[in-house]
């Protein structure tokens, strides 16, 4: 490159000029980033900006000055004084910049920081203005929250009290902690004391094993439906239930408690039961009656011929004797199909007004004597003022006989049987009770024990006619049999006679209450 | 004071005071005042690009004193640079380039591009004083702004 001259006058111009315009300027941003940071002094972005503007100043001042010196002093030949100056100047600006670049890169920590304490200053500020509103309407919306809950408390109290159905709430371990009064009715309990905390659904289970089943079910799906369960109403009675529950869990996963809704079904199942006994044995009342029918005249014929032959052979002789033989079991055959003719009501009644007492009294005064042989006491409870009955009394008088000999067939040993009369004006009918402290009934016989020929007696000792003809002839009567029995504790028959439409008969059902 | 105390008292002062040279410290010749000079420029330069692109990121950019703070930054980026070349540069250049009595009449021999380059740095005043001022302006913007708001929320 080609050597040429320049002078310095440019550079030593703009070095004193720039100097003392960088002083000047730094001073006035410090002085603008003071009234700042005084305008908002809890901003900390103002507090950075001032320390960014006062270490430009203190840069602005050492180079500035520095510069301006050196030419000074370089002019009044002060080399010597310059250059003892100079390390001090440099030694300045290299802290000036450093304090700069430091704060600046700390600055964007310190405001996360305080970001984060403003939106947390903020959030306080908010919840302080909640608390002080709620502090001002404490006591107001306490008021209003507690007449809510009233009012929520009284509407699912009156649901809970006037429910037709058994509401319950059971504790983790199945005792009843509440229950709606149609519960307790239900139950056979008078007093909600006498029953909560006292008695658990367990324990009024009629089977163990039905509960165990339901108390699964409740454990693995958390609720049941119309679940049908039998539960002990007294020593005596049972009821039905079709019952639905959940179950209740805290957050730990623990069962807390159980809630149930329970509808009673018993007078629903057994005029179910009634319906399909009385559907089954009409149908076999007609196959009855039609071989009832095709086997008594060849019986009949069979029975003539055989009288007729007796005539010809005289007494003692084989031939005799083995027709007399024919003759018995001709005979017994026809009472066979006698009593199939009863069951099926194909019979000829003669009915009469009668009085149900009289009748009952006279087949126990017949039977009395060998239920003394066998150690069976008699209880009678017969209401005094029962108005008469249109029936045929042989029959019905056949009919307690059968109940009471099969009451005596049920008890082995020293027993008790109890016969009762009672009216009941609610259906206007006569109710004679039979009950007995026998082996009583299996469940799976109970459905059965009214068929033609069904007998768990040993064969030969019964030809399983007697509650068939006994159904035949309540039926022909208008009545009707009920049967309850509990296997091991006895069993009850009651026979529901109707009694006579008008007024005196009426005032009598009532009086006989 | 335990006798196990006083023993490690004197054995601490023994080996304070006994040695004769004190080889641990490091001596400091001229260079090093330079170097550390040129690394706070390097770190300025990192802070000054720092702020300018935090200021960006977080939308501070959208006031206007704030973008005024954000040419400032450049401008002092720039300035950093040239600053840190004019003094690389003047470890390079003879004295004998410069003739003259030192005042505004002295003279440059430009027979380089080096010297050419070292003349255009030694204006680096060209650049911090603009820098200076878009700091001003923008804190003067952003105080104007605070007293308005300041103004608006009295009312």
């Amino acid at each position: 490159m080609t050597g040429s001259s320049y002078s310095l006058a440019p550079i030593w111009f703009t070095d004193v000029a720039g100097s003392a315009l960088i002083i000047v300027l730094s001073f006035l941003a410090v002085w603008y980033a003071v009234r700042l940071a005084k305008a908002q002094p809890s901003n900390v972005i103002w507090i950075y900006l001032l320390w960014l503007c006062v270490a430009l100043a203190v840069f602005g001042v050492s180079r500035g000055v520095g510069h301006i010196a050196k030419r000074f002093l370089l002019l009044m030949d002060m080399r010597d004084v310059w250059i003892s100056l100079r390390s001090y100047s440099g030694a300045f600006n290299t802290l000036a910049f450093v304090v700069v670049a430091s704060i600046t890169l700390f600055f964007q920590r310190i405001h996360r920081i305080n970001t984060a304490i403003l939106k947390d200053k903020e959030a306080l500020e908010q919840a302080s203005q909640e608390v002080m509103h709620l502090n001002r309407n404490l006591e107001t919306l306490v008021r209003h929250r507690t007449e809510e809950l009233s009012l929520s408390e009284k509407k699912y109290r009156r649901i809970f009290e006037g429910s037709m159905d058994m509401i319950f709430i059971l504790d983790e371990k199945g005792d009843f902690v509440d229950i709606n009064r149609a519960g307790l009715d239900v139950l056979g309990f008078q007093n909600r004391d006498d029953f909560i905390g006292k008695v658990s659904l367990g324990g009024l289970f009629a089977s163990g094993e039905e509960f165990d089943q339901l108390m699964s079910g409740l454990h693995a799906n958390g609720f049941v439906r119309d679940r049908q369960c039998r539960l002990r109403k007294s020593e005596e009675t049972e009821v039905f239930l079709l019952l639905s529950a959940t179950s209740r869990r805290d957050a730990s996963g623990k069962i807390v408690s159980y809630e149930g809704i329970a509808k009673d079904v018993t007078a629903r199942l057994y005029m179910e039961r009634q319906l399909q006994q009385a559907e089954k044995l009409a149908s076999l009342g007609q196959i009855s009656t039609g071989i009832a029918h095709e086997i008594n005249n060849p019986l009949g014929v069979m029975l003539g011929y055989t009288q007729l032959l007796l005539r010809d052979h005289p007494s003692g002789s084989q031939i005799h004797d083995d027709l007399k033989t024919i003759e018995k079991h001709a005979r017994n055959c026809k009472a066979v199909v006698e009593d199939l003719l009863k069951f099926s009501r194909s019979t000829q009644t003669r009915k009469s007004s009668i009085d149900i007492n009289q009748c009952v009294g006279e087949v126990i005064s017949l039977l009395e004597h060998q239920f003394e042989l066998d150690k069976i006491t008699v209880e009678t409870r017969l209401s005094p003022n029962l108005p008469r009955v249109t029936a045929d009394g042989e029959k019905l008088q056949q009919v307690f006989m059968n109940l009471l000999m099969n009451a005596r067939q049920a008890i082995s040993g020293k027993g008790r049987i109890s016969v009762g009369t009672e009216g009941d004006p609610g259906t206007r009918a006569i109710r004679v009770v039979f009950s007995d402290d026998g082996c009583g009934i299996a469940a799976e016989h109970i459905d059965k024990i009214f068929d033609p020929f069904f007998s768990t007696k040993p064969v030969g000792e019964g030809t399983g006619l007697g509650l068939s003809v006994s159904y035949g002839i309540v039926q022909d009567h208008n009545g009707r049999i009920q049967v309850e029995s509990r296997p091991g504790k006895g069993s009850t028959f009651t026979v529901v006679l109707p009694v006579e439409q008008d007024g005196e008969s009426a005032s009598r059902i009532e009086a006989s209450q | 004071m335990t006798p196990l105390k006083i023993g490690f008292f004197i054995v601490w002062a023994y080996l304070l005071l006994g040695p004769t040279v004190a080889s641990a410290f490091q001596s400091h010749p001229g260079p090093e005042g330079l170097y550390a000079h040129q690394l706070a420029h390097i770190f300025f330069i990192l802070a000054m690009a720092f702020l300018g692109y935090w200021l960006q990121v977080n939308g501070f950019t959208r006031e206007r004193g704030w973008r005024l703070i954000q040419i400032s930054c450049i401008l002092l980026i720039l300035w950093n640079i040239v600053a840190f070349t004019g003094h690389w540069l003047e470890e390079r250049i003879p004295e004998t380039v410069v003739s003259g009595e030192p005042d505004w009449t002295q003279r440059i021999a430009v027979n380089s591009a080096w010297t050419g380059l070292y003349y255009a740095l030694k204006l680096d005043h060209l650049v911090s004083v603009p820098a200076m001022l878009f700091l001003l302006l923008g804190i003067r913007s952003l105080y104007r702004q605070a007293v308005t708001e300041g103004r608006r929320g009295d009312r």
